[in-house]
């Protein structure tokens, strides 16, 4: 099936947005989504990017059922380890299901790190959940090691409540800057 | 014990380097430290930066036994990202001399942390922890985070080297 690989445009957000929901009904956290759109656009598409964002897309005649010629996409962004420098971190892979088999999500990974060498990244990072045995198995046979198995790492997040909090223990120190 | 928690400056990259070694050293890892102070400078203090940094110094006449006559610092790094769907902050390290441990600039450097990524519109702080750090881990459970690998079962997978060239390649 032929498809093209080409970074997102601002006009893209919406199919993203989409994507990003189905994505996270998959996962069952859709309750867990909080932006839309507009944020999208806000925050990938300013002076400086708070991620970067590549789509998938096949010519009109093989146009999704509902209609779509949007049908994948790969989010990342920079970030920094203080062992090996520049990284590249893999926030979200989708391909739509009946788009599925083709190499579009290969080609989405490959471009994410041909795209982090170019900018000297040394590393790609991402998580998946343990019960996403394809997911895993995707990622493994490509040369992904499972750290939270090999070494022990877990991902641990303040969620904003919790960060509210530990944000007013600031104001009470001593502190200038 | 007075202390203060700052903006690290380009000036901080030598005391920056220096323990981010002695963190390896710690993790038992010192092998698969790469970069250098130079790198730190370029990375982040060059237009668009990939990380930024906060110290927590003390004054002279609190400094550390080592006696090189610098004040020691401790650091956090952090950087913005967009993570879960939800505009987020990710700490990659924090390192702290033994000798002022248990005088809250563990907690203040955290707390700094998560103030700046509210002030930035950030809405959740995320970061990685190794399991048997138990000192580490119950600091970071005492403030408030949740442990998302053993709740939601999430795997934090990094691929690096010769699987990401051979990845790179069309």
């Amino acid at each position: 099936m032929d498809f093209k690989i080409r970074p997102a445009r601002k006009e893209d957000c919406k199919d993203v947005s989409r994507m990003i929901m189905d994505l996270a009904v998959f996962e069952n956290v859709a309750d867990q989504v909080k932006i839309s759109h507009e944020e999208l656009e806000r925050d990938g598409f300013c002076q400086n990017p708070l991620f970067e964002c590549l789509i998938a897309e096949v010519p009109e005649e093989h146009k999704s059922k509902d209609g779509f010629t949007v049908v994948g996409y790969a989010l990342y962004f920079y970030t920094y380890s203080t062992w090996k420098g520049r990284s590249v971190y893999l926030e979200d892979l989708y391909v739509m299901p009946e788009f599925r088999g083709n190499g579009i999500g290969k080609g989405l990974l490959s471009k994410v790190a041909e795209i982090g060498k170019e900018k000297q990244c040394v590393r790609l990072q991402l998580s998946v959940l343990d019960w996403n045995t394809v997911a895993r198995e995707f990622y493994a046979t490509r040369g992904a090691l499972d750290l939270t198995e090999t070494e022990g790492r877990h991902l641990l997040r303040f969620e904003q409540l919790n960060m509210d909090k530990l944000a007013k223990g600031a104001s009470k120190e001593r502190s200038f800057d | 014990m007075d202390f203060s928690i700052r903006a690290a400056n380009v000036e901080d990259c030598k005391d920056i380097a220096r323990m981010i070694t002695e963190l390896a050293e710690y993790e038992k890892v010192t092998d698969q430290v790469k970069i250098t102070q130079r790198d730190l400078e370029q990375d982040g203090f060059s237009k668009n930066p990939f990380f930024h940094g906060i110290i927590a110094e003390v004054p002279e006449q609190h400094k550390s036994k080592e006696g090189d006559g610098k004040t020691p610092t401790r650091y956090s790094t952090r950087q913005m990202q967009v993570f879960g769907c939800e505009t987020a902050v990710a700490s990659d390290k924090k390192w702290l001399y033994l000798c002022f441990l248990g005088k809250g600039i563990g907690k203040a450097l955290m707390s700094k942390v998560a103030q700046l990524g509210l002030a930035a519109g950030c809405h959740q702080l995320n970061f990685t922890v190794l399991d048997w750090n138990k000192s580490s881990v119950d600091f970071y459970l005492h403030q408030g985070c949740t442990d998302v690998t053993t709740d939601m079962g999430y795997h934090y997978m990094s691929c690096k080297g010769e699987a990401m060239e051979h990845l790179a390649q069309p």
